[in-house]
């Protein structure tokens, strides 16, 4: 059997492959000789839907190995995807820790988080990488990157939403990473931005800030956005990452 | 009276007996558990039995010259320590590893930290009871084989006695000497051997499992997880048990031998100490031992039948409490009625009776200061640790200085406290009454060696938890008591170096005693004189010593540790199906690394605390060692306070930001704290606990042999 991957995160990519999903996720983060040891993270896609992917192809040479090890990866495309991959295709997402533990994210319809202050930080993953404040909720927010009334647009967008510390008690940040690391009076200042001036619906906090991402500061999950809509991969809560997924938890610093 | 340390000693070791067997009975958990904690026991008795190959070959070395330079009774008690110390840090070896396993699945069956809390406190039990039942076994073998029997302690026998080649002793005193010398060796060995080897593994497996991998703590995948926690075991376990060992016998010891030479020194200065009051003042250690180690045993059986609630650390502090109250009153209504009828202004008894008994109070209220201000500086829960976490936010440089301030700073309470516990007890017992301090200190090791041990057992247990993928809700509970075990290990080690100094200043006086020799007789003022340059050059070098020392395992820790780092590097790189589940890492191949290195790398420092003495006093003289030991004696406890201090606060400090502080893990200021943690690794868990050892063996080495070079040493020849 053949699964199709589209990577997000850390670079944009189709790939398709004989193994499942969980398999997948740790060959690519630990299981290669290349040396690699990262986050990735991936949505598993039906094959087949109209785009200028090369089916075929990789139905001629996914194959197992003459050794009858299977087919690990065999790299479709590597430009423009996302754009490319509609959402109806766009199964589960994949969350894989740096040692390989992969957590599955399920697909649902896109809902403004219950907590909503008013603004939010989105880390956009694919195909840009800024890390970006903003007035406008999920929906609001894809459908604005994704739009033709800006200059700064792209045609889809996966982006996750960011989990906010009091910014006047650092000392208890909770488990954030390195998320609040670097430029943190210019994030408070972006975020003041946004919500004193109401014409001022997004302000860049950073341009490239996908070094200092973990899955510890997702909030309620990835998004991603195209011209036919947003859809969202919830992110489990502490309490059911501890129940269902600890090992998971532990790996991604979350425990 | 004398009867009732044989009793506390016999019951000790039976009530050790029925936990050792009583945990043996105990449900293994599942086949994977059982293969994890197969490969640990494997692991730490291969260590072990090659370790005491190595020590069996020195203690022969040793043996066979006490035997021809000193006597064979001197001989015949080092071997007696040694084998004591030796069986007690084997047994705990023993329970250590049987217990792990034990303890993960008795949180597996009940989800109950209380039950889970009595399984581990059981197991760490028989490290306790082992430690006092063996320590006094062998003292009640000495003191009724070697002091009644063969008659070392008639009144007429506590005198020099010259030996073929001339050497003068008390032969009592060098009876004990020699047997505190055996408990020391191996303490030495077990302490260095094990520190190095837990140390290695550890940061082993931290720097490329989970520094560089990104794997986390215990998990199945890292090639040294399994060398790591052998390492609680070797290390923390019988290290710890072997070093508390010597640190009780060298307190008791300290007592008998300065009891001695009070009453040689007394004789002819007309303050006349009557045959009865010396006796009494040589056993009387040993009984106030007795009813310390019944009262631990209280303590232990307490935590053990009780209804445990769900605080285990207010559990573990009850069952010490316990043992310190009960030992409190019982050793003061056996001091009323021990010296009720006897005259004790003649050896400085200046409030009376009870004068040892308010000595070992002080030792007992010092002890606890010094815990829990070692508790202060390390703790996450207060601000010099909560300082350092502070500081990793600028980075590994700052977090390193911010820990170096907080080590040295800790210095200076309990140096204050026990100058003022030496003081007080100087002036109500005289040194005998410093000596008593210690053993006060010391008088309840049994439950403080259990709580210490408790600690690697639940930590091994969570170790296990980890590795056999058990529920998370198991995962919390061994957690949840391994936390509670660091603290209790941060308080303990403030007892082992308060202890420590205080008997090394009462076997240092023994020494001056000693060094005076037949000329002490009639009366002697202890006076160090630090205007001779041979003392002060002594000192000297004695001060500088245990930079030399803490160097050398440092050093040790960090070729062990490399070795380990290049060997997990090279596992991953060679096989990546160990990340991905599809191999089995090399586990053996780790702990072959671990133990070579630690095997090799012991010999120089416990070779060099030996030699040091010896050496120097061959070619310097007797002036030169004084000199030296109390060079020695401050430089360590500063360094092991410091080490102990510093080391246990960059830990907390990283256990702090891991807690949801300052960004958490995977933060820039948990990366910094990371490297202060590893820094303090060594620091705290090889050399501080080292350095206890190093004053002690160094101080009964000088005590035993400067008869000898006193009469024959090189630099006698020119001046």
């Amino acid at each position: 059997m053949i699964y199709y991957y589209l990577t997000v995160f850390p670079m944009e990519a189709l790939i398709a492959s004989e193994l499942d999903p969980k398999a997948f996720g740790s060959y690519m983060a630990t299981g290669s000789k290349k040396g690699s040891a990262e986050q990735l993270i991936f949505i598993e896609v039906e094959g087949g839907f109209e785009s200028p992917f090369d089916w075929d192809f990789a139905e001629k040479n996914c194959v197992a190995h003459s050794t009858g090890e299977p087919k690990h990866s065999l790299y479709l495309s590597i430009y423009r995807v996302l754009e490319n991959t509609p959402n109806s295709a766009m199964k589960s997402m994949y969350l894989v820790t740096k040692d390989g533990r992969t957590l599955q994210l399920y697909k649902t319809s896109c809902k403004v988080p219950g907590n909503w202050k008013g603004y939010a930080l989105y880390q956009e993953l694919c195909p840009v990488s800024p890390l970006v404040v903003s007035s406008l909720n999920p929906q609001q927010f894809g459908e604005y990157i994704i739009s033709d009334n800006d200059k700064v647009t792209v045609p889809a967008i996966v982006f996750a939403d960011v989990k906010i510390i009091d910014f006047d008690d650092f000392e208890n940040s909770g488990n954030v990473g390195a998320m609040y690391d670097r430029n943190f009076d210019h994030m408070k200042d972006c975020i003041e931005s946004v919500k004193s001036e109401t014409e001022k619906q997004t302000k860049t906090v950073d341009r490239s800030f996908s070094s200092s991402f973990t899955y510890q500061i997702i909030d309620t999950g990835v998004y991603a956005a195209s011209s036919k809509g947003v859809i969202l991969f919830t992110m489990p809560t502490n309490e059911e990452l501890k129940q269902q997924h600890y090992d998971w938890g532990k790996s991604a610093n979350i425990f | 009276m004398i009867g009732l340390i044989i009793i506390a000693a016999i019951a000790a070791l039976i009530f050790a007996a029925i936990n050792f067997y009583g945990m043996k009975r105990r449900d293994p958990g599942t086949a994977l558990m059982q293969e994890i904690a197969g490969a640990i026991q494997e692991g730490a008795d291969a260590f072990m039995k090659h370790e005491y190959k190595i020590i069996a070959i020195v203690a022969a070395c040793i043996t066979v010259l006490l035997t021809v330079v000193v006597s064979w009774y001197s001989a015949a008690s080092f071997i007696l320590g040694a084998s004591m110390s030796a069986i007690a840090g084997w047994i705990g070896m023993k329970i250590a590893t049987i217990s792990n396993v034990r303890v993960a699945n008795e949180a597996r069956k009940t989800r109950d930290i209380g039950k889970t809390l009595k399984v581990a406190f059981q197991g760490g039990s028989v490290m306790g009871l082992c430690v006092g039942g063996f320590a006094l076994l062998g003292l009640f073998i000495i003191y009724i084989v070697f002091g009644k029997l063969l008659g070392q302690l008639k009144p007429e026998n506590l005198v020099f006695h010259k030996n073929w080649l001339g050497i003068s002793d008390i032969p009592f005193t060098m009876t004990v000497s020699c047997y505190a010398l055996g408990c020391s060796i191996i303490a030495m060995f077990n302490r260095v051997g094990g520190g190095i080897y837990t140390k290695a593994a550890d940061m082993g497996a931290d720097l490329v499992g989970k520094t560089e991998a990104g794997i986390p703590e215990d998990d199945p995948r890292n090639p040294a997880t399994i060398a790591d926690n052998v390492g609680d075991n070797v290390g923390d376990v019988a290290g710890l048990g072997s070093d508390l060992l010597e640190s009780y016998v060298g307190s008791l010891i300290s007592a008998i031998i300065l009891a001695a030479y009070i009453y040689f020194s007394a004789r002819g200065t007309g303050n006349f100490i009557s045959e009865t009051l010396i006796s009494k003042l040589v056993s009387y250690p040993l009984v106030f031992a007795a009813l310390g180690l019944f009262s631990s045993m209280f303590g232990v059986l307490y935590l053990l039948v009780k209804k445990v609630s769900k605080k285990p650390h207010k559990e573990l502090n009850r069952a010490t409490f316990a043992g310190a109250g009960i030992t409190l009153v019982s050793t003061g209504i056996l001091t009323w009625f021990y010296f009720a009828s006897e005259q004790v202004a003649p050896i400085n008894f200046n409030i009376g009776i009870l004068s040892p008994w308010v000595c070992a109070v002080l030792g007992i209220v010092s002890g606890i200061m010094i815990g829990q201000m070692a508790e202060r500086y390390t703790s996450y829960d207060f601000k010099p640790t909560q300082g350092i976490a502070a500081a990793a936010k600028e980075g590994a440089a700052l977090t390193i200085t911010q820990g170096m301030a907080v080590g040295m700073t800790s210095v200076i309470a309990p140096v204050i406290t026990l100058g003022i516990c030496i003081i007080a007890a100087n002036a109500a017992a005289g040194l005998y009454g410093v000596a008593m301090a210690a053993i006060g200190m010391l008088s309840f090791v049994t439950v403080t060696v259990s709580v210490d041990t408790y600690g690697p057992i639940a930590d091994n247990a969570g170790g296990i938890s980890e590795m056999a993928k058990l529920d998370p809700a198991v995962r919390e509970i061994t957690d949840e008591l391994d936390a509670v075990g660091n603290t209790t290990a941060a308080i303990g080690k403030g007892f082992a170096i308060g202890s420590a100094a205080l008997a090394a200043l009462s076997l240092f006086a023994s020494y001056l005693y000693a060094q005076a020799g037949e000329s002490s007789a009639g009366g002697l003022d202890l006076i160090l004189n630090m205007v001779n340059t041979m003392t002060l050059v002594g000192a000297l070098a004695g001060a500088a010593l245990p930079y030399l020392f803490s160097g050398i395992l440092i050093n040790a820790v960090a070729n062990a540790a490399r070795k380990m780092v290049q060997e997990v590097r090279r596992q991953f790189s060679s096989d990546p199906g160990i990340l991905t589940g599809k191999s089995k890492p090399d586990y053996k191949t780790c702990i072959s690394i671990s133990s070579a290195g630690a095997l090799s790398e012991m010999k120089v420092p416990a070779i060099l605390s030996v030699a040091t003495p010896l050496v120097s006093g061959f070619i310097f003289g007797a002036e030169f060692v004084g000199g030296l030991l109390i060079g020695t004696t401050l430089s360590a406890i500063m360094l092991a306070l410091y080490t102990a201090n510093a080391g246990g606060a960059w830990d907390n400090a990283k256990k702090y930001i891991e807690h949801g502080h300052y960004g958490g893990k995977g933060s820039d200021a948990h990366k910094a704290a990371v490297v202060g943690d590893t820094v303090g690794d060594p620091l705290k868990d090889t050399v501080g606990p080292s350095l206890d050892i190093l004053i002690k063996i160094m101080a009964v080495v000088s005590l035993i042999t400067v008869s000898i070079f006193s009469k024959f040493n090189l630099f006698s020849l020119f001046y």
